[in-house]
């Protein structure tokens, strides 16, 4: 049975026709994809004579990950914002066919030498430059919610939805995650889900494209305050742009009373009200906000449910699953009104 | 058993993390290395108080059920609340007691909605009740390393 660098250099070979001599070396797996194993390695090939050696990412669907996503979503995300505003590392190929390495996947661009751990960021030598991390961070969220995924070329890709109805169609997907994955009852995200539903938000004041996990911890960065690209694109879609923002202001991923451990709450909506061009209504987005934590609740849950059932034990589900689904609850208590 | 599980798990999640992790080569097995012992530390905290919890956290959904029956004004939900109030759990083993717990939280859940849709006075009142049980039901479970 070939290895797996073996059986990536085999399908590399058919992806350049014109290299020769294709070895893939060094595939090292990266610890925390939580939706895809996330393989780097170093490709050599020769090609008219000349020796040459790209740094490269695998990113593979397993057998089960924390949410279910499409893979041609991500890859087609990647394609529409590379070379624009939004930095995010070269998509090259994808692969859906299982033959070549059991499951779908895709191949992009290494961009190496850059941190992307949450922890880290508040931390010397990257605390200094907070201010302009949190600048960049929201700015490109900013980015984002202004791009128009029509002619981003995303509107083939990622299912239409009318702007009135981008949160029930985000609520009932993940309430029905919920309703398929929990392995105890959830008092508090049910109640947090009743009140979505009697709170109703305005309509969406524009469809844009929703990142999906847009956080720290999903962006590289380097240590002279740069953000040099956005990941994870697995859960991108079309809906309302503060379904964005409110994700990345979540309690779960402050620091600290900082959102995403950069900058005030307050700082982080000016920064991305200035940016988009859009309003951040204060009603509106705390009805995302109340939303965020039932999302998160319903990751939480699935990452919970496959570890238990044994479809994916990588121990980042058990983890994560272990210390952030209370954490999700107290954010909704928060988010409702009812933590002292 | 001594040692204590919470120092074994303590001294066990140590080992993993400052000498076990930093031999492997760097990467996913070193961070997996670290992430169980993360883990080991957080079922260590939790193993300490785990019964406790879930029999502090049954008895106070038995005390509020006991209060809310008389309320509800639907007599088949107000049986299944007395009958629930009247119950006891039935052994100290952690499954036993977690089942009982997704018993009553599941109960927690439709008579928490049926407040909601009242709207009396004293369905606002059990309602409040309710919010400051499930406040109190994250204070039980968090942890040191969560996150919020």
């Amino acid at each position: 049975m070939p290895s797996l660098e073996e059986r990536l250099a085999d399908y590399v070979a058919t992806k350049l026709p014109s290299a020769a001599d294709v070895r893939v070396e060094g595939l090292d797996r990266i610890f925390g994809g939580a939706s895809r194993e996330t393989y780097r390695f170093v490709l050599h090939f020769r090609e008219a004579g000349v020796a040459r050696t790209r740094r490269l990412i695998l990113r593979r669907d397993p057998p089960g990950s924390l949410i279910e996503t499409e893979r041609a979503i991500e890859f087609g995300a990647y394609q529409a914002f590379h070379g624009s505003a939004v930095p995010v590392p070269e998509p090259l190929w994808l692969e859906e066919d299982p033959k070549w390495l059991d499951y779908p996947f895709f191949v992009m661009e290494e961009l190496a030498g850059l941190e992307a751990s949450p922890q880290a960021i508040v931390l010397p030598p990257y605390a200094q430059h907070a201010d302009a991390f949190a600048r960049q961070m929201w700015t490109i969220l900013g980015e984002i919610a202004k791009a128009d995924p029509v002619s981003l070329g995303l509107v083939g890709v990622m299912q239409p939805v009318e702007p009135a109805q981008c949160w029930q169609r985000e609520l009932e997907y993940w309430e029905a995650r919920i309703d398929r994955d929990e392995l105890c009852p959830q008092p508090i995200v049910r109640a947090a889900l009743r009140w979505c539903r009697r709170s109703p938000p305005p309509p969406a004041q524009r469809v844009s494209v929703v990142h999906g996990d847009y956080r720290t911890g999903n962006y590289l960065y380097d240590d002279a305050g740069r953000i040099h690209a956005i990941l994870d694109w697995e859960m991108a879609h079309l809906g309302d742009p503060l379904e964005d923002l409110a994700w990345g202001i979540n309690p779960v991923w402050r620091q600290g009373d900082k959102a995403g451990g950069l900058t005030s709450r307050d700082e982080a909506i000016r920064i991305w009200e200035k940016a988009s061009g859009l309003v951040a209504d204060p009603a509106a987005l705390h009805w995302w906000e109340v939303f965020s934590s039932i999302k998160g609740q319903a990751i939480w849950v699935s990452s919970a449910k496959e570890f238990s059932d044994g479809v994916n034990q990588d121990l980042i589900l058990g983890l994560a699953a272990w210390l952030m689904g209370n954490s999700q609850d107290r954010a909704a208590l928060h988010e409702l009104g009812h933590l002292s | 058993m001594k040692p204590d599980l919470g120092r074994f798990l303590g001294v066990a999640a140590s080992h993993l993390m400052t000498r076990t992790a930093p031999a492997l080569p760097a990467g996913y097995e070193q961070s997996s290395a670290a992430a169980l012992g993360a883990l080991m530390i957080a079922v260590g905290e939790e193993a300490e108080r785990a019964a406790a919890r879930r029999v502090e956290e049954n008895a106070a959904l038995r005390t509020l059920f006991g209060d809310a029956a008389a309320h509800v004004e639907r007599a088949e939900l107000a049986g299944r609340l007395e009958r629930a109030a009247a119950g006891s759990d039935p052994s100290l083993q952690l499954s036993d007691l977690e089942a009982a717990n997704a018993e009553l939280r599941a109960l927690l859940i439709e008579l928490h909605e049926r407040v909601e849709a009242l709207g009396t006075s004293e369905a606002r009142r059990i309602d409040a009740a309710i919010w400051r049980e499930l406040a109190r039901s994250t204070e039980r479970r968090k942890l040191l390393m969560g996150p919020f």
